[in-house]
């Protein structure tokens, strides 16, 4: 194998043609009709939801529920995709994923991504860094700045708004700051605030936030984090770096619950790094309480990351969910997701929905006025019509019947875990 | 809404304030006498430090410069107490905290931002030592005040026969489960894993005609120091004291942990990073006693005392959450 799972690189020429045009650009294009014949390219890939085919069934007994319900044969228009996340009603089965603590994730863009989620009714996740990296003054209006401006884009009663906070983070006290704030009411009163408990990422499990730093911001944070010069001489290359924090199954449950105690009108997320162990802390999250359960595959972006980590260290996504398998719990995927086809799979493998990363930042930055959302339009037209392939209806259906593994892989994973036969119903999206 | 606090200068004239404040004074002569008198030593805490209990519910703590340090306002005293109890065996002090409520809990009537508490810590003690000294203090200060500012009281309209039915014989106890299961009795449901919320606090206080402990609180629910029962894993050996009448919590208790390692685990369970308590990690390393210990809310116990509607009334420059206040 030649390539590893993030040597493919992300397609950001796709991505951002996606923010200009749209739903059109999840066709060829439009001047190779009648020109070309098309066929899939051979994947050659150790992403294992990347190499996955969706494989619609001949009998299809939810369509004819659907057919029976409509009075006429259903289309992929048909197909619903409004569901909850985490406690949040959303339009899609999409939410925008933390940008972190990169100086693009902090920037305009961050404010930029999040009223366009906001407009498409999807909940958004603010990573922590946007407090203590940007100092404590500015840190402050940073954050609520950005909470407030998805606040007054988002249509009632949907979407809703995550603050992500680590271990050392909680020095910072984003989440306390963020509970306490007057200007907060309004989500917190309508239930559209949550806090998301970072246990990991999914770029370099194991190890913690990592930021290349100004000189003058590493002095002033030197004293609450780990700061390093790894350059060679000459001109400092500051990193700073934050542990992981220490957890066991008793650490992570109580750690929910303290949440849920000292936090009782937010939701309580938990995001798990692609660790060997994370279908264990997964149900620990839920058993604890944690309304929703996020996976940060290994393809998942970082704004910065040793390369030893980049293709080395941690599980792919589909590994991750493979794992868990399927739940009546909120469990959110996310990394490499940009299109519809990785949504459908994440969904089959029992994720309620996936989040919107690096994506979400390409398509902002490519226009910061539509970019996402013509983004989310394509995603979501690809997202119904191969539900509806499938014979489905809705988000919470697709399930690991609708896959089909290469067949070494598929091997492995029958051999690793015999695959149930799924009820015939389906999954309900509830 | 719930009335606001006046301007400060119509506030500070005013003969309920006036009234009331002079209860406050009686009732902290009357805790002195009554721990003093138990061999207590009192000692004043900083108000300032590092680092500070990490606290409940959402409360936010508020950062000082200090010679370019970022350290806290006390939300509470209990990492002084349990290092203290190195040169005292027994100790006290009326502490001033600063807590940054969430804004919703200025509709409690029993929530400040800046407050008093009587902070007590006894080594070697359990938790019915703690709740020994509790029953006495809270009914030496009810039988002084009665006796030292009766006409304050008459002022008020606080019918004495009242305070003195609260003290009248031991005090009951029921389990945090107990209380749970009371109010889902009630038709208020009730989370079993969490704090009793502050509706539900109010329904257990309005049915009481006497104050009562809550014990057995779940891990989950209170700070790292609360000491978890080695004979039932996943209850805190903590308790609280609630007055009748709706004045709710008077005070918060616990036995203690204090062995380093078992410490270290519990700042990681309730999401702490204990790098940042590093001066308080160095004391315990070398041990400290163990003890146990509570904090009596000054203010709310003047309330209480009082009758008054709101905890606001019985403090001079008072702070409510939300509110920006001199």
């Amino acid at each position: 194998m030649s390539d590893g799972v993030l040597a493919r690189g992300f397609p950001a020429a796709a991505i951002r043609a996606r923010a200009r045009l749209g739903a059109q650009a999840a066709f060829p294009p439009d001047s190779s009709y009648g020109r070309e014949v098309f066929g899939g390219a051979q994947v050659d890939s150790a992403d294992v939801i990347e190499s996955a085919r969706l494989v619609p069934p001949v009998f299809m007994p939810q369509r004819l529920a659907r057919l029976v319900e409509l009075g006429a044969e259903p289309t992929f228009e048909d197909v619903e995709l409004a569901t909850e996340i985490g406690g949040f009603r959303s339009a899609l089965p999409v939410y925008l994923s933390a940008f972190g603590s990169t100086e693009l994730g902090s920037a305009g863009l961050g404010t930029a991504a999040g009223v366009q989620a906001a407009r498409l009714g999807i909940p958004m996740v603010i990573g922590e860094n946007v407090v203590p990296m940007n100092g404590r003054g500015g840190g402050h209006a940073a954050l609520l700045e950005r909470i407030q401006s998805y606040a007054a884009a988002v249509p009632p009663g949907t979407g809703g708004v995550v603050v992500q906070q680590s271990t050392e983070d909680a020095d910072a006290e984003v989440w306390n700051l963020v509970y306490s704030d007057p200007t907060v009411e309004p989500l917190l009163a309508t239930g559209r605030l949550g806090f998301e408990l970072k246990v990991g990422q999914g770029a370099k499990p194991g190890l913690g936030g990592m930021t290349l730093l100004p000189a003058v911001v590493a002095e002033r944070v030197r004293d609450r984090f780990g700061v390093r010069d790894v350059s060679a001489g000459g001109e400092p290359v500051l990193v700073r770096s934050s542990t992981p924090g220490t957890f066991i199954e008793e650490i992570l449950r109580q750690q929910v619950r303290l949440m849920r105690n000292n936090f009782p009108r937010a939701r309580t997320w938990v995001k798990l790094p692609p660790a060997r162990d994370v279908a264990v802390a997964a149900r620990t999250a839920w058993a604890a309480g944690a309304d929703a359960v996020t996976v940060d595959g290994a393809e998942g972006g970082t704004g910065w990351a040793p390369t030893a980590f980049l293709n080395h260290v941690g599980l792919p996504l589909g590994e991750c969910l493979l794992r868990i398998g399927g739940t009546a719990d909120c469990l959110l995927a996310s990394g490499g997701v940009w299109e519809g086809s990785r949504v459908v799979k994440c969904l089959a493998l029992g994720a309620r929905a996936v989040g919107l990363g690096r994506a979400a930042l390409l398509a902002v930055a490519e226009d910061r006025e539509h970019g996402l959302v013509r983004l989310a339009e394509a995603l979501a037209l690809e997202t119904r019509m191969l539900i509806s392939a499938l014979g489905k209806y809705t988000t919470g259906a697709p399930d690991r019947a609708d896959l089909w593994f290469p067949a070494d892989v598929s091997r492995r994973r029958d051999a690793l875990r015999p695959c149930a036969q799924p009820p015939t119903g389906g999954r309900s999206a509830e | 809404m719930n009335p606001l606090p006046p301007p400060a200068a119509e506030h500070l004239s005013s003969p309920v304030t006036r009234a009331a404040l002079r209860v406050a004074h009686r009732a902290m002569a009357a805790a002195r006498a009554l721990l003093d008198g138990e061999g207590f030593t009192e000692l004043p805490l900083p108000v300032i430090g590092p680092v500070t209990d990490p606290g409940a519910r959402g409360a936010k703590q508020v950062d000082v410069d200090y010679y370019g340090h970022r350290y806290k306002l006390m939300t509470s005293g209990i990492l002084y107490k349990q290092a203290a109890l190195l040169g005292f065996d027994r100790l006290y002090s009326i502490a001033a905290n600063v807590r940054a409520e969430p804004p919703e809990t200025a509709a409690t009537n029993r929530h400040l931002v800046e407050f008093h508490q009587i902070d007590v810590e006894i080594a070697q003690g359990d938790r019915d030592t703690a709740c020994g000294i509790v029953e006495r203090l809270l009914t030496h200060v009810v039988q002084h005040v009665v006796e030292t500012a009766a006409d304050e009281l008459a002022e008020l309209g606080r019918e004495v026969s009242v305070l003195e039915k609260w003290v009248r014989g031991p005090m009951d106890a029921i389990t945090h489960r107990e209380a749970v299961d009371r109010l889902r009795a009630l038709g208020y449901q009730q989370n079993s894993g969490t704090e009793i919320e502050w509706a539900g606090e109010r329904l257990l206080s309005d049915a009481a005609s006497r104050p009562f402990f809550i014990v057995d609180y779940p891990k989950g629910s209170r700070g790292f120091y609360d000491r978890e029962s080695a004979t039932a894993p996943g209850s805190l050996r903590n308790f609280d004291l609630i007055a009748p009448g709706g004045f709710g919590e008077l005070v918060s208790g616990s036995e203690r942990e204090s062995d380093y390692g078992r410490i270290i685990a519990r700042m990681r369970e309730t999401g702490e990073n204990p790098a940042k308590y590093g001066w308080y990690l160095d004391v315990l390393r070398g041990g400290v006693p163990v003890s146990a210990g509570f904090g009596m809310g000054l203010q709310r116990l003047v309330r209480a005392l009082t009758g008054l509607g709101a905890v606001w009334q019985v403090t001079a420059f008072p702070k409510l959450p939300g509110v920006a206040a001199p």
